[in-house]
């Protein structure tokens, strides 16, 4: 967005004054709830407190929790375990956004309505598309076995109790709950292709696939990169579907760190482990978005995008 | 127009794919309780809202309902009032630092929520925020300023600035220029953002797990997740309950279909 | 005050009760959720961040360690006299103790039982199952014969899901070969006894599959039990709330024709069951203990028990109960299952049990869900990791 436009006719100083009155609000609230907290947890993060444990004290062990968690398996394995869901739902979501938008982009009658279904499962809350899904794939009266094996009753497969498929599934529920959201990203990308572009091709004979591979796709990249920063940043925090469908299980099949730091921090009272779980997501998410924002410009953050 | 085989195919590819679940959830909520039980499922229900009855009346779905409206709401007012002066600001006015802000926000809306939930947890309990539903709203707010502030920018930077020049030489300070003449202008950024605030608080799962701990004070989303009878599974009352938490959403969105993809597509263009 | 939210009905007039005779205190009452790991992660949030507004709440029979280390709870051998304790169930007074003193008054006690299909049992005229192989050995025999007629029917159903009900399941079957899940002298996990890795082994391959259905690796509580009043299964371990809901003729299709009986031993070793339960505790932080205590000492009483056992079906902790031939009539299983109830095992008490049962939890889903895993150095790890938290509660204790 633009950042550069501003109103000449005013003295410097009191436009800053008022500015900073403007932002303050918003400023204000957000120390409170958001940079207080964040600071609280890492700092959290770099001591030993376990609520079982009060003899092992409340002391700072600096970054023994990040070696700590740097060695152990289970932590390595959810860590693995998100970035693979990370990566095959990103894609998969980017992948359908771009087919969902071409289609929408398109003019046909009825466009409105269709844009409307497609906005669906990105309104409904994860935690209702997460009960939905887990009913599907039950095992009696799921609709998947249904479709599958109509009145074979005994053919009828367990989906969540397979590791494969319980993680498959999770992906798959994500992708569906989020892929209109990257559409809508890439739409936006495509409307401002201007049309001569296109016409220009036709009349040097592209087809429509050299269309959408010369034209199409290097235009729209500054929006695929924007699709794919917002995905990664919320696929990186799954919380609500393991919570719902699957519980972490079956043996540890969907255990993602988020989960696994929730149940390390809340359930088992490990504060500074716990902590320092939920730090590192942090890190990881923002060393990504970082190499992101690099690709995307930084125009992202405001500077001067005109 | 000719026909085109593939944009068929596509349009029923995204119609089918995106109600599939719903209408299975739908079919699900309109069977009697031994067509839930039965193996293989049913296809078609005998109709009857029995489970709607349980849900409403056992279950106290109207009290999530409820809930879930005052929070909502309430996270969709404030966040309004205090995000776009702020983006107001943001936008047209000179203010050092302003990247570190537009980062900052950004940073923000990266973190986990298990990260900041304890900490929160303990300001709220601190000010007596727990179990209500103002302790809900000021950390959705929060969470919801930076895509909030985000669209208004966006859409404050697409009007044009000689308006407001013209109101400065007529002497109107910022306040009265944003007041007066943008606010009118940017309504459909305003309404845009409130949507999508709106449709976040409705949703929102983590936070109000934590922080509403009585059934009485809590949200949709909660009530739905742990949704578990006493002794079974209430599949019936389950997928009752999920189609009326997502009936306003689905009105929602076919009623402002139009603002919700402008809203969600101002980063985008101009990013 | 905190609880589970069974028989809403039920507790609102026990509620009044109270209110009545102690008309200066006021009774606030929370909800909690369903789950016991979800109340047990709302409390100590509380407890942790010093919230006062809790006098009185439940506590799981794991969690008095955890609670009296953290100092949370009162300790109430002041209170509750030897006279006193003498009329409870000694497993549950045990639970609530934490290195000799008492933090939990026992309100309800819980064990794992085996329930099953007396007509089919009988149509092929077995006895209950004594042992394990013998369920098995019944199982087929029954599942072959009715395969016609219900293709549905499975063996047995369970509770396999990765949570911690799957603790107390496999902690009967591992107790039931002569193993345990840590070793009571040493204090350390024993997971990779040759004992236990018989009974995983066995649950792996003769249970889950055969008997079982996979899809218990996704059951909790209310599925298993709904595939067995549905008619689904021969065989069906669960706790003791399950009876009045398979003979229920509104919510069970095979009401009457249920039968209960302790879970199976082998070859030279009785069936164990899981000791489940609540108890009832004063937070540290209470402004109000005695009232706390009036109210803990009502709703414990004998009185109290009593309607709660007519009303809700609930077990009571009292002994003498158990003798009372009203409440026998409502439950005749109680009759047969007091030994059970009086015999059952406490799963490893420690003040980072949660943390234990995450490392259990993981490594029994996996054993259970990766068919051709190999058991030992999983259950080497899992008893490594268990035993650096054991190391650190030891040397709190020195």
């Amino acid at each position: 967005m633009s950042g550069g436009a501003s109103i000449g006719q005013m003295p410097e100083n009191r436009e800053r004054v008022t500015a900073w009155a403007m932002v303050m609000p918003a400023l204000a609230i957000t120390l409170a709830f958001a940079l207080y907290p964040v600071v609280q947890s890492l700092l959290l993060s770099l001591r030993r407190q376990f609520l079982g444990v009060p003899a092992l004290g409340d002391t700072f062990v600096g970054l023994e929790n990040f070696l700590l968690l740097a060695q152990d398996p289970v932590a390595r394995d959810a860590f693995l375990r998100t970035l693979g869901f990370v990566l095959c739902s990103t894609i998969l979501e980017v992948g359908l956004g771009i087919g969902i938008a071409l289609v929408l982009h398109e003019h046909f009658r009825g466009r409105g309505w269709v844009r409307a279904a497609a906005l669906i499962p990105w309104a409904i809350p994860t935690v209702v598309a997460s009960q939905m899904w887990r009913y599907i794939f039950n095992d009696q009266f799921g609709l998947a076995n249904l479709v599958l094996y109509g009145d074979e009753v005994a053919r009828y497969h367990p989906w969540l109790a397979s590791p494969t498929w319980a993680f498959v599934i999770i992906i798959f529920a994500d992708v569906w709950k989020t892929a209109s959201f990257a559409g809508l990203l890439v739409l936006a990308g495509l409307q401002v292709i201007p049309d001569d572009l296109y016409d220009a091709a036709k009349i040097d004979g592209a087809n429509a696939w050299q269309r959408f591979w010369h034209i199409t796709l290097p235009l729209l990249k500054p929006a695929l990169l924007l699709a794919l920063l917002f995905r990664t940043m919320d696929a990186f925090r799954v919380f609500d579907l393991v919570f719902v469908m699957t519980q972490g299980g079956p043996g540890d099949a969907t255990q993602v760190l988020q989960f696994y730091g929730y149940k390390t921090l809340f359930t088992e009272g490990r504060i500074g482990y716990g902590t320092a779980i939920s730090v590192s997501v942090f890190l990881a998410i923002f060393s990504l978005s970082l190499v992101y924002l690099r690709l995307v410009g930084s125009g992202l953050l405001g500077k001067d995008a005109r | 127009m000719k026909p085109r085989p593939l944009l068929a195919i596509g349009i029923g590819g995204i119609v089918v794919g995106s109600l599939l679940p719903f209408v299975w959830f739908l079919i699900t909520s309109l069977k009697s309780q031994g067509e839930i039980e039965a193996v293989p499922p049913t296809w078609w229900p005998s109709g009857g809202f029995e489970f709607y009855r349980s849900a409403l009346i056992e279950h106290h779905l109207l009290d999530y309902v409820v809930n879930s409206l005052i929070v909502a709401g309430g996270t969709t007012l404030l966040a309004l009032l205090v995000g776009t002066p702020a983006a107001y600001a943001l936008a047209r006015l000179r203010l050092p630092g302003k990247r570190w802000l537009m980062g900052g926000l950004l940073c923000i809306s990266m973190f986990p929520q298990i990260a900041i939930a304890g900490p929160v947890w303990q300001i709220l309990n601190v000010l007596g925020g727990l179990n209500t539903h103002w302790g809900l709203v000021l950390p959705y707010v929060t969470l919801t300023l930076p895509l909030a502030i985000w669209i208004l920018a966006s859409f404050f930077a697409e009007l044009p600035v000689e308006l407001e020049e013209a109101a400065q030489i007529d002497g109107c300070s910022p306040w009265t220029a944003m007041w007066r003449i943008m606010l009118p202008l940017a309504t459909p950024g305003i309404f845009t953002a409130a949507i999508l605030v709106f449709i976040y608080a409705w949703n929102e799962f983590f936070f109000a797990l934590l922080i509403l701990t009585q059934p009485e004070k809590q949200t949709l989303p909660v009530g739905i997740a742990l949704f578990q009878g006493e002794f079974t599974m209430p599949w019936g009352e389950l997928a009752a309950a999920s189609v009326l938490a997502t009936l306003p959403l689905v009105l929602l969105v076919i009623l402002f279909q139009r603002w919700i993809v402008s809203g969600l597509s101002a980063g985008a263009v101009k990013g | 005050m905190s609880w589970k939210p069974d028989h809403p009905a039920v507790w609102d007039e026990a509620i009044q009760a109270f209110t009545e005779r102690y008309p200066h205190v006021r009774i606030e009452r929370e909800i909690a959720p369903h789950s016991s790991t979800a109340y047990h992660d709302l409390l100590t949030q509380k407890l942790k961040n010093q919230d006062a507004s809790v006098d009185v709440y439940f506590m799981d029979v794991i969690w008095v360690p955890e609670f009296a280390a953290a100092g949370w709870t009162r300790p109430l051998d002041d209170r509750f006299s030897d006279a006193m304790q003498a009329e409870f169930l000694p497993s549950t007074l045990q639970v609530g103790r934490y290195r000799s003193q008492l933090y939990g008054i026992p309100s309800r006690i819980d064990a794992g039982m085996l329930y099953y299909r007396t007509d089919l049992l009988a149509k092929y005229g077995f006895e209950p199952p004594r042992t394990w192989r013998d369920l098995v050995h019944q199982g087929e025999t029954i599942l072959v014969g009715e395969q016609s007629a219900t293709p549905t029917l499975r063996g047995y159903s369970a509770q396999f899901k990765q949570y911690e009900g799957l603790v107390c399941n496999m902690l009967e079957i591992i107790g039931s070969y002569g193993g345990a899940l840590i070793d009571e002298q040493s204090d350390t996990a024993r997971l990779s006894s040759p004992e236990t890795l018989a009974a995983i082994q066995f649950a792996r391959t003769q249970l889950l599959g055969p008997m079982a259905s996979r899809a218990t690796l996704t059951y909790q509580e209310p599925e298993s039990l709904a595939a067995f009043v549905r008619g689904n299964a021969v065989f069906h371990r669960n706790w003791p709330y399950a009876w009045e809901i398979a003979n229920n003729p509104e919510r069970s299709s095979i009401a009457g024709r249920v039968g209960v009986t302790s879970l199976p031993g082998s070859d030279g070793h009785q069936g164990v069951a899981a000791l489940g339960g609540w108890l009832m505790g004063i937070s540290t932080l209470s402004e109000h203990p005695d009232e706390a205590w009036d109210f803990i000492a009502f709703l414990t009483s004998h009185a109290m028990q009593r309607y709660f056992a007519l009303q809700a079906g609930i077990a009571p902790s009292r002994t003498r109960l158990y003798n009372d031939p009203e409440l026998l009539a409502a439950n005749p299983q109680w009759r047969s299952q007091f030994a059970v109830l009086q015999s059952a095992t406490a799963r490893p008490r420690s003040p980072v049990y949660p943390a234990l049962s995450h490392i259990m939890q993981r490594f029994f889903s996996r054993a259970l869900a990766y068919p051709d895993l190999d058991l030992l150095p999983e259950a080497r790890r899992a008893e490594q990791n268990m035993n650096r938290l054991l190391d650190l509660t030891r040397s709190e204790a020195s």
